[in-house]
């Protein structure tokens, strides 16, 4: 693999990103400091909306469908065409409901809970670069930031379960938090050999070193993604994911044949709505860091004005993988998720992360 | 901030302005359907509507009681191996670069990682071997942590 050799030096130079582009195409960059704000907070509003645009097909309306057809049945089918009119019904059905607050719950922090879990899942779209131009931020630390963020979510989850005052949602935030520190070091450790290839967290160079070309086999040429490069850190990380994310086979935190809904149990009306977005938007988040880092971001065929449909289509790719797993395959009992993450993940992550060095070393 | 080339007719913008818009944004968004949602709702207040949700039963007990969360040895270890990972960022930026400029060898920029890390897995090793890495423990392995 000669193409690590053209991976340095660090080259950023033709990255404009949204802010800049809008307040170019607006006009407001002469406005000064003010100018810059604005066009900042519109390209925010814009990622915000496209990113909720998708929770919303995925979780009132995708995520039933798929469900159903793993399990022969039809699922939503009366509004629209395909049941599509779901979405509209079921926003408009949750926010009117009555806003039911339980006697024992703790106040502050049982209303802050929802904002905390969906703000946060939110945040991390800040760094990812979607491509057609849509990237909001690049900072030099791209990657440490996501992670960061995506952190935030367990206080959440766990302001939640204290919070509302109940046994279960007790259970499910503490079983919440055992997931968390249990995965979120071979997460990182197996992230880090990314940057190993790449020499930089900053998300446009780690897209950039994975356009380089890995082969070319009868005229196609295969472009070096770090899941062509790195299978096996690829595997890793895909597993590590769904326990961050808590979805199976890592849901403990809800079970709903243990735990009736985990943190959620006590949560009605808008504060469901926020808690449940927030947990669709930290899927999505999973499945963007795995798209930008493993995937070559919005890179695909065509044209690069097309980067937006490649990375739409990498991000549901991870969303259907999700829903896959969720019929297919039984939980895994709480226990058992302590073991598997310290006793197998955690050792595999840190020999993933040698193996990749000593292999980058000498081939380098 | 980034190392980027001026091209002409483009605003540089510091980036952390619009990492700041966005947590704004995902702060005002809860907000407004929180505000939507308050003008559309009913409150229909009634007798034991509110009572803690424990399957139908007449909730017994309180919640916020002390019981053994079972993980606390797990999550001392997690912030040791957290910070490890601190330590590992620089480490792995730098790593390429280092390799490529021929001003270290390749033992002299790996060895030392690898024999942190494998300090830490020693001691991993010894809270596997004593249970600690477990969820649920028996009295035996109580007493001897």
């Amino acid at each position: 693999m000669t193409a690590a050799a053209t991976f340095f030096p660090l080259q950023n130079g033709e990255t404009v990103l949204l802010p800049e582009r809008l307040a170019d195409l607006t006009g407001l960059g002469e406005f000064g400091v003010a100018g810059e704000l604005l066009a900042a907070f519109i390209a925010a509003f814009i990622v915000a909306n496209i990113m909720l645009a998708m929770t919303g097909v995925a979780g009132p309306w995708a995520k039933r469908k798929i469900t159903a057809s793993f399990t022969d049945r039809i699922a939503v089918n009366h509004l629209g065409p395909g049941g599509i009119l779901i979405i509209v019904a079921d926003s408009v059905r949750l926010l009117s409901k009555e806003n039911i607050i339980p006697e024992n719950a703790d106040r502050p922090a049982y209303d802050l809970a929802p904002i905390v879990i969906a703000g946060s899942a939110l945040l991390g779209f800040a760094v990812i670069p979607m491509g057609s131009g849509i990237h909001l931020a690049d900072p030099e630390v791209g990657l440490a930031f996501v992670f960061a963020v995506a952190g935030i979510a367990s206080i959440g989850l766990v302001m939640a379960g204290y919070a509302s005052g109940n046994k279960y949602s007790m259970l499910g935030g503490l079983r919440a938090v055992a997931q968390n520190i249990a995965y979120e070091i071979p997460l990182v450790v197996t992230g880090m050999s990314v940057v190993l290839f790449a020499g930089s967290l900053q998300m446009g160079t780690i897209v950039e070193a994975q356009a380089e070309p890995l082969v070319t086999i009868a005229g196609v040429t295969i472009p070096s993604w770090f899941a062509l490069v790195n299978p096996f850190a690829f595997v890793l990380f895909l597993i590590a994911n769904f326990a961050e994310v808590g979805r199976n086979p890592f849901d403990m935190p809800e079970a709903p044949a243990e735990l009736i809904a985990g943190y959620q149990t006590e949560y009605s009306s808008v504060y469901f709505v926020l808690v449940y977005l927030g947990e669709f938007l930290h899927i999505f988040l999973g499945g963007a860091i795995i798209a930008t880092i493993f995937l070559g971001g919005p890179a695909g065929p065509g044209p690069a004005e097309l980067g937006i449909v490649w990375f739409i289509i990498k991000i549901w790719g991870v969303f259907f993988l999700t829903q896959w797993l969720r019929s297919a395959i039984p939980r895994v009992r709480i226990d058992h998720l302590i073991e598997i993450g310290w006793k197998g993940l955690l050792v595999l992550a840190f020999a993933n992360l040698f193996l990749t060095a000593a292999i980058v070393g000498v081939i380098a | 901030m980034c190392m980027r080339f001026e091209l002409p007719n483009v605003t540089e913008m510091n980036d952390w302005i619009a990492i700041g818009a966005l947590a704004l944004v995902g702060l005002l968004i809860p907000l407004a359907m929180m505000t939507v949602s308050y003008l559309l709702r009913p409150s229909v207040p009634e007798t034991s509507k509110r009572a803690t949700y424990e399957s139908g039963e007449v909730p017994t007990g309180g919640t916020r009681i002390r019981f053994n969360i079972q993980y606390y040895m797990v999550a001392l270890l997690f912030v040791v191996f957290d910070i490890e990972t601190v330590l590992l960022f620089p480490w792995a930026v730098v790593y390429l670069d280092a390799i490529e400029s021929d001003a270290v060898s390749l033992l002299e920029i790996l060895g030392p990682m690898v024999a942190f890390v494998a300090i830490l897995l020693v001691g991993l090793g010894w809270a596997w071997r004593s249970g600690a890495v477990q969820w649920a423990q028996t009295p035996r392995q109580v007493d001897d942590t």
